[in-house]
């Protein structure tokens, strides 16, 4: 009988691509993140869902230490890549960055040619020694983005001349162009028309046979469509991670249960 | 369970209302199992038609259930504890509808024997077996409503004792049929009757279950007592033959 059910939801890798224990995030006195414990699972996608404010996105920004970049930013506590502590004082947060890719809320291309938007991140991290080798890497990332086709014969276009759902896949090529081993995605698709959403969600679910993708979204029909897991966060507590179908049908703790049904903001 | 509001209350509304719809279904299928069985038991030919009209309620009704909820997933996307709730009604309203069907053939059947001779004690039985039954299934509606697993465990064992009397009656008819051939007809009416109360029976343990479900977010586990009835009804046979 077990052939029979839905398989889709499977998770073939059961390993930990990234681990966090006990990360605390504070912004000046403001406790925003509270003892956090996740295992991140190789070739799965992960969904981060909670209301405003609950540190999902926080959560999501130490995982490739964009906190970094905000000052009054502490992070506690430890996270690993394949068991290397991210936040060791010999990593360097710019290769780490090329290993965790992000994708944000809003296209935000480059102001330069669609080639230039998917070129840079290899050209800097010294990633292909010719430009026969870069060509290549440019058409693999946005083939895999499912945009080559739309654009391969306007390679020097700007890249913000592209419709919105355009231009956040040229930023999904981006993000993928230095192969990276994990994809953050915070709310890649709020800015997007249904058909473009959709787009995003069937690449969302192609990347995921090569990458770890961990995605932000307040849409929780998005979290249930394109997930295995699902992790809820509310008032900087990780209150439930789970199986995704197991957090939609039968939530275990109440808050989950009331924030899924609708009934918490 | 939820005893919050939901913030878009219309949600609740829609919530409310299904399960109105099918609690209402429920008070139908409950008056025309008892008025089929009293229409048997005192040859009331102009109740048991009334039985026979008034299916058709029960089947509105049913539809009506059915493609609210159909609305419902479609419109409002219910997860969680909503969905199984959905899904609760839905599979309720299927059960009811089913034994509505019952009683309706009960009803039928009643105005069949009145032309024949009565069988000694046998509708009185069988009243008295139905009235057990719908007790029975009130018990798992309620169940449902107040999201009582203890009781819906109660209706579930109370399956048991329904079985027994089905078997009972069983042995009783096979006795009359083997005494007095000419008792087999009306006794084939009352078998096939007593066999649609024993399913009657079935449905309000499906409901029972439907409730733990909802309530737990997965069936129970453990099988129902059961002592083994065909072994029972062929041990029964065989005594007589």
């Amino acid at each position: 009988m077990n052939d029979m059910r839905i398989v889709e939801r499977d998770v073939t890798a059961s390993s930990a691509k990234m681990a966090a224990r006990g990360v605390q995030v504070y912004y000046g006195e403001n406790h925003a993140l509270k003892d956090v414990d996740i295992d991140i699972l190789d070739k799965t996608v992960t969904a981060f869902i909670g209301p405003s404010g609950c540190g999902k996105s926080t959560f999501l920004r130490c995982l490739n230490r964009m906190n970094d970049t905000v000052a009054s930013a502490r992070v506690l506590g430890s996270i690993t890549l394949e068991n290397e502590d991210i936040y060791d004082k010999r990593v360097d947060p710019v290769t780490l960055r090329a290993k965790v890719g992000m994708v944000f809320q809003k296209p935000n291309p480059f102001p330069k040619s669609i080639y230039d938007n998917v070129a840079y991140g290899p050209k800097i991290h010294g990633l292909t020694r010719n430009k026969a080798e870069l060509d290549e890497v440019v058409e693999k990332s946005l083939r895999k983005a499912a945009i080559w086709n739309e654009v391969k014969d306007r390679l020097d276009a700007p890249g913000t001349g592209l419709s919105g759902g355009q231009q956040q896949r040229l930023c999904i090529a981006r993000a993928i162009a230095t192969s990276p081993e994990v994809l953050l995605m915070d709310e890649p698709c709020s800015a997007l028309d249904p058909i473009a959403t959709a787009q995003v969600e069937e690449l969302i679910d192609e990347l995921r046979s090569q990458f770890s993708v961990v995605i932000v979204t307040h849409s929780m029909q998005q979290a249930a469509r394109v997930s295995q897991r699902t992790a809820f966060f509310h008032l900087g507590n990780l209150v439930e991670y789970g199986e995704t179908g197991q957090i939609f049908t039968n939530p275990s703790d109440p808050r989950t249960e009331s924030y899924i049904t609708g009934r918490i903001g | 369970m939820q005893n919050e509001k939901h913030i878009v209350s219309s949600f609740d509304r829609d919530l409310e209302g299904v399960q109105a719809t099918v609690m209402k279904m429920g008070g139908l299928v409950e008056a025309a199992l008892l008025d089929a069985a009293q229409a048997l038991d005192t040859r009331d030919e102009e109740l048991a038609n009334r039985v026979r009209a008034g299916d058709a309620a029960i089947d509105a009704l049913e539809d009506q259930v059915q493609s609210e909820c159909a609305r419902l997933i479609a419109l409002r996307g219910p997860t969680a504890s909503d969905l199984r709730t959905v899904l609760t009604v839905m599979r309720i309203a299927a059960n009811l509808e089913r034994c509505g069907d019952y009683a309706k053939n009960l009803a039928k059947r009643s105005v069949v024997l009145n032309s024949m001779a009565q069988i000694e004690g046998a509708t009185g039985s069988i009243r008295r077996m139905c009235r057990a039954v719908v007790l029975m299934l009130k018990d798992s509606l309620d169940a449902y409503i107040a999201r009582d697993t203890k009781m819906a465990a109660d209706v579930r064992q109370r399956d048991h004792e329904i079985d027994q009397m089905y078997n009972g009656l069983f042995r009783e008819f096979l006795t009359h049929m083997l005494e007095d051939t000419r008792t087999i007809t009306p006794c084939m009416h009352l078998h096939f009757i007593a066999k649609n109360i024993e399913r009657v029976g079935d449905h309000a343990t499906g409901i029972a279950e439907q409730v733990i479900y909802l309530v737990d977010g997965r069936l129970p586990e453990e099988e129902r007592p059961k002592e083994s009835g065909l072994r029972a009804m062929v041990s029964a046979s065989e005594a007589e033959g």
